[in-house]
């Protein structure tokens, strides 16, 4: 009986099996291709940041070498821009403009959606709309009141004068704001009945459970921020006062572009960037995965 | 006087009446159950009483004090909603303790009365987990948890069990039942269950289309339904009704005329005559009637039939058994019969003619 059902087993479910095989053949082979794409995409992207790091690492006659590694890499190129710059200065500058922009922004987008979301008053929808324009106007059409403005106050050459014009933003409230519409109401109700007031059903019962939101809306704002290149540069007038990305284009001058250092310090202002996305990255994935609570 | 009083209470919905006048008087320590279809406006009313949602017009006075234009905090109700409505982000002993905090009750108090919460509702050993670990009924006994610390005048449910599996549903249903008298409590629980209304209610009302149709105990609601849409709402099955029409101290249903009853009706014309399908008897000189199926129950068994040309539902005594296709002689008793107008649907109270007594 037992030999009977081993050896007619394998027998019955072969033809059954062999469309199957041919069919996860096929989804093998289609997984194959969609990895492959992925791939080549991936060099896409990480090639010219390979290229910025080796570059950085050549000697200044190998600097237009097409070999993937320099023969005689040295750190020459950073001790050079560190000295010719004040590289650690203005990378401190970077990072108090971006942190205090992206606190900024994640506040005062906080405060500006919860109303947005939980509030309806006269021309709501309007402001809202409004606010959704500005995200959409582009930079160099308020560029100059808002350099007249600065400059009006005072502020030229300082690092408030980088942060005051983004210390709100649109796609900071636009993107809370959709996250607080599908918080539940019923959660916000039963804050409601126990006592709690907007202030506190905004900082105790929502604001926690948007985390995921708000990492990566703050990833968003700090690499833009951190990106920033036109608004410093007709800002900027002492390399204290300057940002990092300034900083780099100092190393292009009117007698040429010394390539070398001009990549060490493009490596070296990356890599904040880099370490960040490294540590919260799990944050990022998570609000994309989850996309409301449940 | 009431203890919660709602007087002619309206809701309008940008012009649209949802809420027609609703005047209700609750006593003290009363467990009072709003039933009705969905749509009918009951979960609207509780949700202004709680203040979720304003008053269009009216007015509702708790414990002596008017409080319709008051804050949801500062009415003295605790609701536990439908879906739960736990903050996710907190454990179970912060989210019983949310509402002490808010009330800045010092931290040694907060822990008794949360300790004192878990134990009645039996969550010692959850204390510390999130609401996603717990199972639904764990998520709703905490719910009640964060309503009993703030010993509230007024406990509101808003369908609290329809999340729950059939079998949890009826434990957690004895379980509100026995924490509201072991607290003493005034509870308003709202739901489209009947059986739920019946069971928990000291005081039944019965809403039907932003109006209430009928308040009462449950038993006076079941025996004198006041309305055909009361008759046919509770009750599994519904009563049933049957189209007739009162001629001459007679009625007589619509499509056998000759089956008629001596009641001396207020109203004449066109009537509605309603029987409960446990009250149809079955006796040997009874009307005809042929069986079209048959439900078992287990514990009884529901027969339908056709009787002058309607759909009748007849539940068999015990040791009675029918088939589909077999002839049942049955008997509509005199006294079990309900008689309603047949154009308002409202009840109309007869007697037996002083004639016939006599």
């Amino acid at each position: 009986m037992t030999i009977d059902s081993a050896v007619s087993a394998p027998l019955r479910s072969m033809p059954a099996a062999s469309p199957r095989a041919r069919a996860k053949g096929k989804g093998r082979a289609t997984t194959a291709i969609a990895h492959l794409v992925m791939v080549i995409l991936s060099i896409f992207c990480l090639f010219p940041v390979y290229w910025m790091v080796v570059s950085s690492l050549r000697p200044p006659n190998e600097i237009y070498d097409t070999s993937l590694w320099p023969t005689g890499a040295s750190l020459d190129n950073y001790a050079y821009a560190l000295k010719a710059i004040p590289i650690v200065r203005m990378l401190g500058n970077t990072l108090v403009v971006s942190t205090v922009v992206t606190i900024a922004q994640l506040i005062t987008g906080l405060l500006a959606a919860y109303a947005f979301a939980r509030w309806r008053f006269r021309g709501d929808k309007f402001v809202y709309t409004l606010v959704a324009l500005t995200w959409l106007v582009p930079f160099q059409v308020v560029m100059i009141p808002d350099y007249l403005l600065v400059s009006n106050l005072g502020l030229l050459d300082s690092l408030s004068a980088l942060i005051l014009p983004h210390l709100a933003g649109a796609l900071a409230i636009l993107m809370l704001a959709q996250a607080m519409r599908s918080f539940p109401r019923e959660v916000i109700e039963a804050a409601r009945m126990d006592g709690a007031r907007s202030w506190r059903i905004l900082w105790e019962v929502i604001m926690p459970n948007l985390r995921g939101t708000i990492a990566s809306l703050a990833i968003l704002v700090f690499i833009s921020t951190w990106n920033e290149y036109f608004w410093p540069l007709l800002l900027s007038r002492s390399p204290e006062n300057s940002v990092i990305q300034i900083g780099i284009q100092m190393f292009m001058t009117s007698e040429g572009t010394a390539w070398g250092p001009l990549m060490a310090a493009s490596t070296m202002a990356s890599l904040p960037i880099l370490f960040i996305y490294i540590v919260l990255q799990r944050q990022v994935v998570q609000s994309f995965m989850k996309s409301g609570i449940r | 006087m009431a203890y919660l009083s709602l007087k002619h209470l309206k809701k309008r919905y940008e012009g649209k009446q949802v809420l027609h006048g609703v005047d209700i008087d609750i006593a003290h320590r009363a467990f009072v159950v709003i039933v009705g279809p969905s749509g009918c406006g009951k979960s609207t009313l509780l949700r202004m009483i709680a203040g979720l949602e304003e008053v269009s017009e009216g007015s509702i006075a708790l414990d002596g004090r008017e409080i319709a234009g008051l804050d949801p905090a500062d009415r003295g109700c605790a609701m536990v909603f439908q879906n739960y409505a736990l903050y996710p982000h907190m454990t179970v002993r912060e989210n019983i303790g949310y509402p002490l905090k808010l009330a800045g009750m010092p931290r040694e108090e907060r822990v008794r009365k949360v300790e004192e919460a878990a134990r009645i509702l039996d969550l010692g050993d959850y204390l510390d987990r999130r609401p996603a670990q717990l199972s639904g009924g764990q998520r709703q006994r905490v719910a009640m948890g964060r309503a009993i610390v703030r010993e509230p005048k007024l406990f509101l449910f808003d369908e609290p069990l329809s999340n729950l599996d059939a079998k949890l549903r009826v434990t957690m249903r004895i379980e509100i039942k026995r924490l509201h008298r072991r607290l003493d409590a005034t509870s308003i629980f709202v739901t489209h269950d009947q059986v739920e209304a019946m069971t928990l209610a000291d005081l039944l009302v019965v809403m039907n289309a932003g109006r209430v149709e009928q308040i009462g105990t449950p038993t006076e609601i079941y025996g004198r339904p006041a309305s055909t849409f009361v008759a046919g709402f509770l009750g599994a099955p519904a009563m049933n009704l049957i189209p007739a029409q009162a001629i001459d101290g007679q009625v007589r249903l619509d499509g056998a005329a000759d089956i008629a009853f001596d009641l001396a009706a207020a109203a004449w014309g066109r009537v509605t005559l309603g029987i409960r399908p446990e009250d149809i008897e079955l006796s040997p000189e009874g009307t005809p009637v042929k069986v079209d199926l048959v439900e078992e129950l287990g514990g009884s068994r529901i027969a339908y039939a056709v009787l002058a040309g309607q759909e009748i539902s007849i539940v068999l005594p015990r040791g009675a058994t029918a088939m589909a296709g077999d002839i049942l002689r049955i008997d509509l008793p005199k006294a079990a019969l309900h008689l309603f107008d047949g154009d308002t649907g409202r009840r109309i109270e007869w007697s037996v003619p002083q004639a016939l007594v006599a």
